[in-house]
């Protein structure tokens, strides 16, 4: 047809693992793989055997971190780069109207900017909202819009400072004592109304609990389509939010487009997003408006707010570090020194099932299969054998320290370090030696 | 007609009349539960009602049971003499038995007199037996068994009483062969008037029928209902021994379990009239054993008490049968603890079906309302979502035989399909077992093979823990798979896995042969395909029966033999062994919760063991070696004590 009939051969490129963001989340590119052309090495990472593979990218989309990616050098980029320009060529001839003739097309145009909601008990601010202002500059940044925030409260001002030293340029603020308690009915209203007025068209809110009562009221009334829990958040070519999140257990990853109405809604559980620099400094537009929201139309009151009773209201799913004290600990006198530890590091103590039922420690520190799931970024086990029910628990952790002294113990098959020996020697050896490092950092910094 | 006649028929037409009444009250009732056939095979339901009710099979195999055979057994007899004493009573000169010629009159006279004697006196050992040698539970001695153990004994001091005045005044022509009544009338003083004696006969004609009919009439209103209903329950009893639950219809607007009485079947509701408390499941329970909530008995009284209150009435929530408070409701908790072993079900000298009645309210809880134990939150969504309990990806399910060479199964190719099992596959101790089962198929020549990373999860926790739906989803899968593959031989290693593929899916129409490993190799050495070098390296073996092994299937013998021939030593028993063996706390998916009540089931059954100076224990199932690891741990003793799969000891001793 074209006067040069030459046929270019598509480049097919190398899918290769981008070193360092590997999270061995259970091997599931290997699961995926079609052609078993993916093998794990002993620390769940994938080895991709090229002559198997066919570069159908399904390991790409099944990994929840984007790890893996098709690679392709400088020649193949170019010429992927003359063939993409073909068919844009091509197509802008073709179809230059065909799209614009959707009247609801034509709608979605007028929203504009992503928004963050700022969730908060009582003014103290939940970590998500943090979160989800990192990945929301990002969206914002790719569509070329203005990242706002949205802080619904009672004397909450000072949320909004927050929210600029984390990246908002704007924050919408209701600041009424009608919001003062978190109330699905006043809360949903009053987004609403700003929506309604100022039409972003991307909204992300924390998938807590709050925030997943209220993300469901609020796209229920404006009839637009929510993504809970996701796990990926991107914008494609045409500028849809790509909203990515595990089906059918994990065992695909769905990406979810908003297609015909606005905002696009997505909820992200804390702990997803990295957390964005914080910069003191800057500041932004705080945007303020009063919703026709009264206290008598409120069905729901708050009569009064129950402290949750338990006493250890220490909770282990936050903690970075774990400390982790299993059958081996023998009394609940020597965990004593994994709170030692623990508190060099930071960290939290946590245990096994066996110390729960052994009564040294409380219920809501337990981890595994049933008691708390886990994801520090480091986790030591000490005198934990690591019976499935305990590793389900705390498999994903970042870095898994264990320390037993058994050598087959099953904690070390997933262990990313094995001590082998005495924990009653082993753990006060390693906190003298982070009070050292500690101190010998402290006199430099001096 | 005398005036006496006339009174006896108005008290009796107004007793009998009462007594209709009250029955068709009571079994009335039984009426609201749902549909159930247990009319078919006649012939073998009468064979069982002949067997375990007449023949009181179960009764007797506790010492005391002999005292109820007895009991039960002169009650037969003495219905004949109370007939007739009733229709006598009626028409005394139309029906009499001393009517009949002398020697059949003399030998029924004899009978009567004897049989009279021995219910008096297993009456008496009975009371003596609740003051003295209480069962563990109290409620033994309640004022029910006492009113209705003197009315038994009255009536027969009445029986003596009016034969003895009889003989005494020489109105009584079978005298010589009545040796009780005889003996009671020579120690009347001889000076009493013929006028007296006639008086007293009388006397006691009418005490022994006042206290007949009111026995009668007391039945339906005590625990004693089991006079009338266990002898229908032996009738209606499963035919078939209760491995499973009923499966339920997933439709539009259906409801799921049962939350109300009128939501058991009318079995359900049966049993409890047949159940007259007498405790033997409640002792053999191993949630009742280590201090739980749960009581088998205490839940069929609640069902009967929950029937009695809320049945006449057509407003239901009146007592509600989950969650209330006190008799007649069951509480949440109580549900949980089941182990599902079927212990209870074992020993119901009256085969009440506990199980499936605690499933059927589970299913309640957990399709109906979503209220379950917080932990098996993570179950029931790893189940669901990738198909075994702990949540692992699917590619891990291979790794056991990462140094072995290990066939896809292929119909045709291989005979059969070894179905590792979420535990087997994934978990790390029991991956030695898995192991251990294939060097001994691949020793013996068996043609196996597996699926691999497609392998899926049978289900058996979700059903047994009452969430049917997900287990429906999940057994057509698996059934599909097996179809699709040409798969009609499978080898488990988990008597859980086992029973579901061979019971719970052949209500699927899923048409399998299931062989557990102790089974096959068991047959395998029998047929002298697996030679084995028997050594006594393992020291003391003691043998632990899997419940879904041994009372579910009747694999008694099989891993005993299998000991037997890889120790060179038949293994040593527990205290609880065989059919009356101890759960070891894992099924009926507590495998996957907390124990929070009482003491540790696991520990209890390892306590046992450590009595019989066990150094190594076998068990046959991994939820067992998961619950004996941890309960020696517990004890200390797992330095000194190992525990080891059948498969593992026969590993051992192949030869090299």
């Amino acid at each position: 047809m074209t006067e040069e009939p030459k046929k270019i051969k598509r480049p097919r490129g190398t899918a290769r693992l981008i070193p360092g963001k590997c999270i061995a989340c259970g091997a599931r590119c290997e699961s995926e793989c079609p052609k078993d052309a993916i093998t794990m090495n002993e620390n769940g990472e994938p080895i991709i055997d090229l002559e198997l593979c066919t570069r159908c990218r399904r390991c790409i989309k099944v990994c929840p971190v984007e790890a893996i990616e098709i690679f392709y050098t400088p020649e193949e980029q170019k010429i992927l780069d003359e063939l993409a320009a073909q068919k844009a060529a091509a197509k802008s001839e073709a179809e230059p109207e065909a799209k614009e003739k959707d009247p609801r097309l034509e709608k979605i145009k007028e929203y504009k900017g992503v928004w963050v909601f700022i969730e908060h008990t009582e003014g103290k601010p939940a970590e998500v909202s943090w979160e989800l202002l990192g990945v929301g500059a990002d969206l914002a940044k790719t569509r070329g819009v203005e990242l706002c925030s949205v802080c619904i409260g009672d004397n909450v001002e000072h949320l909004c400072r927050e929210a600029f030293t984390h990246g908002a340029g704007k924050v919408y603020l209701i600041d009424d004592p009608v919001f003062h308690y978190y109330r699905t009915e006043s809360y949903y209203k009053a987004f609403c109304f700003l929506v309604e007025k100022y039409k972003p068209e991307i909204v992300l809110i924390g998938a807590t609990g709050l925030g997943r009562d209220l993300a469901g009221a609020i796209a229920t009334q404006l009839r637009t389509g929510l993504t809970a829990d996701c796990t990926g958040l991107a914008i494609d070519d045409e500028g849809f939010l790509l909203q990515t999140r595990p089906a059918f257990g994990g065992n695909i990853m769905a990406t979810i487009l908003t297609e015909y109405t606005r905002p696009q809604m997505s909820t992200v559980r804390p702990h997803v997003m990295a957390l964005p620099e914080k910069d003191t400094k800057r500041t932004g537009e705080i945007v303020r408006e009063v919703v026709p929201v009264r206290e008598e139309d409120i069905a729901a009151k708050v009569l009064e707010i129950i402290e949750d009773q338990k006493l250890d209201s220490v909770d282990v799913a936050a903690a970075d570090i774990l400390v982790s004290g299993g059958r081996g600990m023998c009394n609940t006198e020597n965990y004593s020194i994994l709170q030692e530890l623990a508190d060099e590091l930071g960290g939290v103590v946590s245990c096994s099932r066996a110390a729960v039922e052994a009564g040294w420690m409380p219920l809501e520190r337990q981890v595994g299969q049933t008691g708390k799931t886990v994801r520090p970024k480091i986790y030591i086990a000490c005198g934990i054998s690591g019976a499935i029910q305990h590793l389900v628990g705390m498999q994903d952790s970042d870095v898994v320290i264990a320390i037993n002294r058994d050598k087959q113990a099953p904690i070390f098959e997933v262990a990313t370090f094995g001590i082998v020996g005495d924990l009653f020697q082993v753990i006060p050896a390693i906190t003298n030696y982070v009070r050292e490092l500690k101190a010998k950092k402290a006199g430099t910094a001096k | 007609m005398t005036s006496e006649v006339i009174a006896f028929i108005v008290v009796f037409a107004a007793a009998i009349l009462f007594f209709v009444w009250s029955c068709y009250k009571r079994f009335g009732l039984v009426l609201k539960g749902r549909p159930d056939n247990r009319f078919n095979a006649l012939h073998k339901r009468f064979w069982n009602m002949l067997f375990y009710a007449f023949g009181q099979r179960r009764v007797v195999s506790k010492p005391f049971g002999i005292n109820h055979f007895v009991l039960f057994w002169a009650f037969m007899v003495l219905l004949i003499a109370n007939a007739e004493f009733l229709l006598n009573g009626l028409a005394p000169d139309v029906i009499s038995y001393s009517r009949l010629p002398d020697g059949a009159y003399f030998t029924l006279a004899c009978i009567f007199d004897i049989v009279s004697v021995l219910a008096l006196l297993s009456v008496i050992l009975a009371v003596i037996r609740r003051l003295t040698f209480p069962p563990p539970h109290t409620e033994a001695r309640s004022r029910d068994a006492f009113i209705i153990l003197s009315m038994v004994g009255f009536l027969m001091i009445a029986f003596f009483g009016m034969h003895a005045s009889e003989i005494a005044r020489g109105a009584e022509r079978a005298a010589d062969y009545m040796f009780i009544s005889n003996f009671g009338a020579s120690i009347i003083p001889s000076g009493a008037s013929a006028g007296s004696l006639e008086t007293a006969a009388n006397v006691f004609w009418w005490i022994h029928a006042v206290v007949l009919l009111a026995f009668l009439n007391y039945l339906p209103y005590s625990k004693h209902m089991h006079v009338l209903a266990s002898i229908p329950n032996c009738f209606f009893k499963s035919l078939e021994k209760i491995k499973t639950q009923s499966r339920e219809e997933f439709t539009k607007d259906n409801t799921f379990g049962v939350g109300q009485l009128d939501q058991f079947t009318w079995k359900g509701l049966f049993d409890s009239y047949a159940c007259t408390e007498c405790g033997r499941c409640s002792d053999v329970c191993p949630a009742t054993f280590t201090g739980k909530p749960l009581e088998p008995r205490l839940l069929i009284h609640d069902i009967k008490v929950n029937l009695l209150k809320n049945g006449p009435k057509d407003s239901r929530a009146e007592l509600p049968l989950i969650g209330g408070d006190g008799e007649g409701s069951v509480s949440e908790e109580v549900l949980w603890e089941c182990t599902t072993c079927g212990a209870c079900m074992e020993v119901c000298p009256v085969f009440i079906e506990h199980v499936p009645r605690i499933v059927d309210m589970r299913r309640y809880l957990v399709e109906m309302k979503a209220k379950f134990p917080e932990e098996l939150l993570t179950l029931f969504e790893n189940m669901e979502q990738r198909s075994n309990p702990w949540g692992i990806a699917p590619p891990e399910r291979t790794k056991w035989a990462a140094d072995i060479n290990v066939q896809p199964f292929e119909a045709g190719k291989t005979e059969y399909l070894f179905y590792i099992g979420c535990a087997g596959a994934l978990d790390a101790r029991n991956r030695h077992t898995t192991l251990s089962v294939a060097k001994i198929l691949d020793a013996s020549g068996v043609s196996w093979g597996t699926l691999g990373r497609d392998e899926l999860c049978c289900g058996e926790s979700l059903r047994r823990l009452g969430n049917e739906y997900v287990f429906d989803v999940m057994a057509r899968e698996n059934i599909k798979m097996f179809e699709e593959k040409g798969i009609k031989k499978i080898i488990t290693q988990c008597p859980h896995c086992y029973n579901t593929l061979k019971n719970d899916y052949k209500q699927y129409g899923a048409d399998l042969e299931v062989v557990h490993h102790t089974e096959l190799i068991n047959s395998l050495i029998k047929e002298g395909k697996l030679k084995l070098n028997a050594s006594g390296d393992l020291g003391n073996v003691v043998f632990h029966d899997s419940c879904y092994l041994g009372r579910y299937n009747l694999l008694y013998d099989a891993p005993r033999q299998v000991v037997t021939a890889a120790t060179g030593k038949a293994p040593t028993e527990m205290e609880r062994n065989r059919d009356n063996g101890f759960c070891c706390g894992a099924g009926g998916g507590r495998m996957w919760m907390e124990e929070k009540e009482g003491t540790l089931i696991n520990v209890a059954r390892v306590e046992e063991a450590l009595e019989k100076k066990a150094e190594t224990i076998c068990v046959c199932c991994p939820y067992c070696m998961t619950m004996f690891d941890d309960g020696l741990k517990d004890k200390d003793a797992a330095d000194k004590v190992r525990v080891l799969d059948l498969a593992e000891i026969v590993a051992k001793a192949l030869p090299e």
